[in-house]
């Protein structure tokens, strides 16, 4: 990432300048950085360790206090399984977190090409209509929607699930503001060859964006996998509803069996987890990139 | 913004384009003139149904009594819903605790990040890393997730903090049970979870910042907090006010799965903020019109603050270059 070659510059400019009293002052100074950072590590790591460790100890270990576990078992697993449907919420899960990044990459992908593309009347209106839609919480606009989706006798479903999510501002500004910077002398050398705007689309401005769609879709995926207030005003059955549900009716109902719950707990945040560690530094930057903005 | 796509529209524009074209049918002119607006209907459509009618729906359910049963009739009651929730304690209590969350947010998601962002800026690159990937964790767990592993390291029989509480020779502390407690206990969890990534976002302004202003102040002279006074934290204003307006909006919003899962609001309310009163009088108690009257009050509340630190972040970032 270009903000490490930033950070290490002035560094790299400015220490062989100083004083040997300001170079100690310093040294003290990282000292007391790393240890800032070692501990904000762990308060942020260790919560999670926890939940494994715990998820991973036999039934009469769960409350022993040691760090580190003497036995591992994987009955909590088990219970956890049998407990609530969790094989069929996952796939449930996979299934909704994975629609809705498809359909938001697309409806943000042509939203997007058409706002960096032509000059249109009302294009100034329609993007401030796309951009101001973060200001509305879903909490203000709930019950209106909650009645269309059961008007359209979808409650209970995946689809309701999916469908109030097709298209996001985020997606449409990020993908505009990506195919703005895009070279305009190509898309007019393709188009002068006579390419159409969707073969432009498709087969020159796409292809380059590969970075930009993946950080994109790893971030709609992570933040479609923990929805929870939107899944929680819809669903009726466990086995028809996405894993934070289940999570939660598992707290509610067992809230102190805490092997079994620290299991479902670690397979609700599996997938996101495995994503992290394989993906972890295009996770990281899609995430700011989302606060940069 | 919207100026800056004006001029990527080149000759192959439709309005002027077009009509220069030798011999295009009426149809096919239409086709050009419409495609912009075909290539954004999905996603339109999806915020006009989704969105923008819910939101005028909302509006006018705020002044009607309904118990969200189909069959059961809708009454106009003109402003009666507006004046009952404001006659309501229950309301005025939800609006100090929504402001108490944002207060408690604002060290955790923008002061301490700020400060770790400031003090780590010379740490090598390697230890940089780690760092950030370790940190950033918390901002992918699940909500959920996250509540349910609180709850189990908060236990006050089992958990482990009040183990290490015990440890120290101090009480046990029922975190999500006392009163005086839950409030920022739920508070603490939201901000846990914003920390990592509030500290890389400052970071990332912080290591942009052009070197030659920090030697040039150094040259003059400067102590080291006085550079971090004087130009640090100015160059970082706009980052640290998107922060704040971040969590200003949406921190009450991100409150409500923990608030939900590990309180549903008490112990006698003090956890419940106003998101979570929404919720309460729209599926507890299904009175719709409170619930959509108390929904555009919070509406055109956040919309005023959001309008003031719009306004604000410009100003400060006016001096940026």
């Amino acid at each position: 990432m270009t903000t490490d070659a930033l950070a290490a510059a002035p560094a790299g400019l400015v220490r062989p300048r100083r004083a040997p009293r300001a170079r100690a002052a310093a040294g003290w100074e990282t000292g007391v950085g790393h240890a800032l950072m070692v501990l904000l590590s762990l308060v942020c790591v260790f919560p999670v360790y926890w939940m494994i460790v715990t998820s991973l100890r036999p039934e009469n270990a769960i409350f022993s206090n040691a760090l580190w576990p003497d036995a591992a078992s994987l009955e909590n697993y088990a219970y956890a399984l049998s407990a609530i449907p969790m094989g069929a919420m996952l796939v449930n899960t996979f299934v909704v977190a994975t629609a809705v990044t498809a359909i938001q990459l697309l409806t943000g992908i042509l939203a997007g090409y058409a706002f960096s593309r032509w000059r249109f009347p009302g294009a100034g209106a329609l993007m401030a209509a796309v951009a101001l839609t973060w200001l509305v919480p879903l909490q203000v606009v709930m019950i209106p929607n909650y009645l269309l989706v059961a008007n359209l006798g979808l409650i209970d479903t995946l689809g309701a699930l999916i469908l109030p999510h097709v298209a996001s501002a985020f997606a449409i500004l990020l993908l505009a503001q990506a195919m703005r910077s895009f070279p305009r002398e190509v898309i007019e050398a393709a188009r002068m060859d006579g390419a159409s705007h969707a073969h432009v689309l498709w087969q020159v401005v796409l292809p380059n964006l590969r970075g930009t769609l993946a950080s994109l879709a790893i971030l709609i995926f992570i933040s479609t996998w923990n929805e929870y207030f939107w899944p929680l005003l819809l669903s009726r059955r466990p086995e028809n509803s996405v894993v934070q549900i289940g999570l939660q009716m598992f707290v509610t109902a067992e809230g102190t069996a805490w092997g079994p719950l620290m299991a479902a707990s670690t397979l609700a945040s599996l997938p996101i987890l495995a994503i992290y560690l394989v993906l972890q530094r295009q996770v990281i930057s899609s995430f700011m990139k989302s606060g940069l903005r | 913004m919207t100026d800056a796509a004006l001029p990527t529209a080149g000759p192959s524009g439709p309005r002027r384009a077009a009509p220069r074209r030798r011999g295009l049918s009426p149809s096919r002119r239409l086709y050009r003139a419409a495609r912009p607006y075909l290539y954004l209907a999905p996603a339109l459509v999806c915020f006009a149904v989704w969105i923008y009618e819910p939101l005028a729906q909302a509006f006018w359910l705020s002044f009607q009594q309904w118990n969200l049963l189909p069959t059961s009739p809708r009454t106009w009651v003109g402003w009666d819903n507006y004046r009952n929730i404001l006659d309501l304690p229950q309301f005025w209590q939800a609006l100090d605790n929504t402001w108490l969350y944002l207060l408690g947010l604002l060290p955790l998601a923008v002061a301490l990040p700020l400060a770790v962002a400031i003090f780590t800026q010379d740490l090598p690159p390697r230890a940089r890393n780690l760092y950030r990937a370790l940190i950033f964790v918390p901002l992918i767990v699940p909500p959920v997730v996250a509540a349910a592993v609180w709850r189990w390291l908060l236990d006050p029989r089992y958990g482990v903090v009040n183990g290490w509480l015990e440890g120290l020779g101090l009480e046990p502390v029922r975190f999500l049970a006392d009163p005086d407690w839950a409030l920022w206990t739920i508070t603490f969890i939201t901000g846990w979870k914003l920390m990592g990534f509030a500290t890389l976002i400052l970071s990332a302004a912080n290591a942009s910042i052009d070197p030659s202003l920090i030697e040039a102040a150094r040259l003059d002279g400067a102590s080291r907090w006085r550079i971090v006074r004087d130009v640090r934290l100015p160059l970082l204003s706009p980052t640290i006010l998107l922060l704040v307006m971040m969590v200003i909006l949406l921190g009450a919003q991100w409150s409500f799965a923990y608030i939900h899962v590990l309180t549903e609001g008490g112990p006698l309310g003090a956890t419940t903020n106003i998101y979570y009163l929404l919720w309460e009088f729209g599926f507890a108690t299904l009175s719709v019109g409170w619930s959509s009257a108390s929904a555009v009050i919070l509406f055109l509340g956040f919309g005023v603050l959001a309008a003031l630190i719009f306004r604000l972040k410009e100003k400060v970032s006016f001096h940026d270059d």
